[in-house]
């Protein structure tokens, strides 16, 4: 057992705390107002190394582990959690689909200057029709001489509208099932391939999220990512690997939450004394303090277990659900001691509620992370749920 | 061009007041949990040291005297461009005060290969007595410019830009020569890519003990005795300011912030 950090860790870690304190923190405020996505911090997270960081050397990443990409996600949320699910959506499910599962050809093309930061990716399973049942898209690709035909419709995809390419996952079977999901790599400006208008959000508004529409999309055989009719397998894999993400994204909006609500607690003063010195606030913080730390020690073990090449799933399914719920808890703790300022803009605090809450949605909805974490511990019993029940262990895309 | 940075790593200076502790026994400050950080100054040393290797080339040597953690500073300073790093390090250094301390900079820095510039923060974040560069430049016999914040040109004479009432100053530095160097927004410290953090960390760091350096145990031991040491308790009076009229009110609360050397 060994709770120390490696070097390489650490100062993934101290550098992306450094910068994110420095040069995100100071603009979220106005990021989160205008709506604002933002192109020139990505470029600095470009310039800083951070887009190779999770990629392997052969297409110019650095092959850092997936504890110090999480760790430098939990401090880009700390500071701006738009900023971060836009860096982990790309990291984690559009280039990390790539990563994990693209032919050398795919990689050369697309993820060599995905991990320079030059071109965002985004990864699109949820559909108008339903974002849980990962196994049964609505949206089509049929053979067809020349490759395949895409007909169908996404909505709510991360980096939507910002993307270079996106990973469309298809029914190459009608009705999809398992076998009959494959994933397709499409690059903006295919014909027939469209972006709908951005999403008005509750929160992280300055992030990209738009639907998508696909209109007789003809794209060769090399779109195909993958083997034909694995894509919902390999959905599950992406998608256990991003959850490790935004469990790290939602302890990074809880600690900011943290640490502002405590801030407070010790300046403001009620009945002639600071608030933390009434034992119901003191519970509160030790409540977000205590549930934020167990929450960081679930997303790395979970990443442990990844970089070790160990089975991960169940941990983490439970890291995020954990680590979701904790943050959105600890942001609406954090209302409260903040009283009515709290409840206003100029508290800063209900942005991190807003942020907060996407966690418990995306990448697997905490209902469908519950199955999972059940199912995974054989509480489904040895009969199969009924179909479509197969598609719930997915969990649906960010 | 050579440049020598000298750095030290001290705790955290912006770990909350109330975190700060001093221990009566052996009047130093408690680790507690703050981390620990290169000293600031050293930090706008490194970055001028690092445009300058830039704009002139050559190498920068980073040098540092410090205890088990001390790798961590210097492949800190490795990443932001420094390209070797020598670590002092000594059980007999454990004590050692500012002369101590520049003894063994003086004679590391004579051990290397021919710098033609030494830099040292303007003070140290812990102690800020500011000695240690000044004893250093005086060991070696050569001269110093201090509070400096910018270099310009890449050759002997160096012109070294020192801060100075409402401007700056201009020295021509006849090398080799050492510096003190104090904050400006043109040597704010860069953040190193996390590629330069990977190199860094698999970089090899060259230790030096005091038998290495020609220096024995007693030429070091400290030559200051620290009398006591404590955080001060912050005290609060009130004053009421007396007068008739607001004009008269002014007036006086105007002489007691003079009287108080607060304006
Ligand atoms: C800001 C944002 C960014 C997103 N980014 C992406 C992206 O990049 N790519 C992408 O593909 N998707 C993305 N999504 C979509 C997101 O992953 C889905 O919204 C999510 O998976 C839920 O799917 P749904 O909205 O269709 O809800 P539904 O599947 O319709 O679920 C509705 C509710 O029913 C519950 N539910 C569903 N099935 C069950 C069940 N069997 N048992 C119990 N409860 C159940 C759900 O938990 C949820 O509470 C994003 C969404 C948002 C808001």
């Amino acid at each position: 057992m060994d709770f120390e950090l490696t070097p390489d860790q650490r100062a993934v870690r101290d550098l992306v705390r450094a910068f994110a304190r420095e040069e995100v923190a100071p603009h979220a405020t106005e990021a989160d107002r205008t709506g604002q996505f933002p192109q020139g911090l990505l470029a600095r997270l470009a310039e800083l190394d951070l887009f190779a960081l999770p990629f392997p050397p052969e297409y110019g990443g650095l092959g850092g582990d997936t504890i110090s990409y999480a760790l430098a996600i939990e401090e880009l949320a700390w500071a701006d959690a738009s900023l971060a699910l836009t860096y982990a959506a790309h990291c984690s499910l559009g280039a990390g689909y790539l990563h994990l599962f693209g032919s050398p050809e795919q990689k050369a093309r697309w993820l060599t200057p995905a991990a320079r930061g030059e071109a965002l990716i985004a990864f699109a399973l949820t559909e108008p029709g339903g974002g849980s049942d990962a196994a049964h898209p609505q949206t089509r690709a049929e053979r067809r001489d020349e490759g395949w035909l895409l007909n169908g419709s996404k909505v709510f995809i991360t980096n939507g509208a910002h993307a270079a390419a996106t990973v469309i996952m298809a029914a190459t079977r009608p009705g999809g099932g398992k076998g009959g999901v494959s994933a397709f790599l499409v690059p903006a400006g295919t014909p027939g391939f469209t972006v709908g208008p951005q999403y008005e959000k509750l929160g992280l508004r300055s992030s990209d999220t738009a639907p998508l529409a696909l209109e007789d999309v003809l794209v060769g055989p090399e779109a195909l990512v993958g083997e034909e009719g694995r894509g919902y397998e390999q959905a599950l894999a992406v998608l256990d690997g991003g959850r490790i993400g935004i469990a790290a994204l939602a302890v990074g909006i809880g600690q900011a939450a943290l640490d502002r609500a405590l801030a407070y607690a010790r300046e403001r003063t009620a009945f002639g004394q600071p608030l933390s010195r009434f034992q119901a606030i003191r519970f509160k913080l030790a409540d977000m303090t205590t549930e934020l730390e167990l929450a960081r020690l679930a997303y790395l073990k979970a990443a442990w277990l990844k970089d070790q090449g160990r089975p991960f799933r169940k941990e983490a399914a439970m890291a995020k659900l954990f680590a979701s719920e904790a943050a959105t808890r600890a942001a609406n703790a954090a209302i409260q001691i903040h009283g009515g300022l709290g409840y206003t803009r100029d508290g800063v605090v209900e942005r991190y509620w807003r942020d907060a809450r996407l966690m418990e949605i995306g990448e697997g909805t905490s209902e469908i992370l519950r199955l999972v974490i059940a199912r995974e511990v054989g509480a489904a019993g040895a009969t199969p749920p009924p179909d479509p029940g197969a598609g719930l262990r997915a969990g649906p895309g960010p | 061009m050579h440049v020598v940075v000298c750095i030290k790593q001290i705790l955290d200076p912006e770990i909350p007041p109330r975190e700060f502790q001093v221990d009566p026994q052996t009047k130093r400050a408690v680790r507690g949990r703050a981390s620990l950080v290169i000293s600031p100054f050293d930090l706008n040393a490194l970055e001028v040291a690092v445009q300058l290797k830039e704009r002139a080339g050559g190498r920068v040597t980073v040098v540092s005297l410090g205890g088990e953690e001390t790798p961590e500073a210097l492949r800190r300073a490795l990443a932001m461009g420094a390209d070797e790093a020598v670590w002092i390090r000594d059980g007999a250094l454990e004590a050692t005060d500012a002369s101590g301390t520049a003894r063994c900079l003086a004679a590391a820095i004579a051990k290397l290969d021919e710098p033609d510039l030494v830099l040292f923060g303007r003070q140290a974040g812990d102690w800020d007595q500011g000695l240690v560069g000044p004893m250093v430049a005086e060991a070696l016999g050569w001269p110093l410019v201090t509070n400096v914040f910018q270099t310009r040109g890449e050759n002997s004479p160096l012109e070294l830009l020192q801060q100075a009432e409402g401007g700056y100053r201009v020295v021509a530095a006849t090398l080799p020569a050492a510096a003190t160097i104090t904050n400006h927004e043109a040597n704010v410290a860069r953040l190193p890519k996390v590629r330069e953090i990977m190199l860094a960390n698999r970089k090899p760091i060259t230790q030096w003990s005091l038998g290495d350096l020609g220096l024995a145990a007693d030429e070091v031991a400290p030559r200051v005795v620290v009398e006591a040491l404590a955080v001060p308790v912050p005290e609060g009076h009130c004053t009421f300011i007396e007068g008739e009229t607001a004009q008269e009110k002014a007036q006086n609360l105007a002489r007691a912030l003079r009287e108080l050397k607060v304006i």
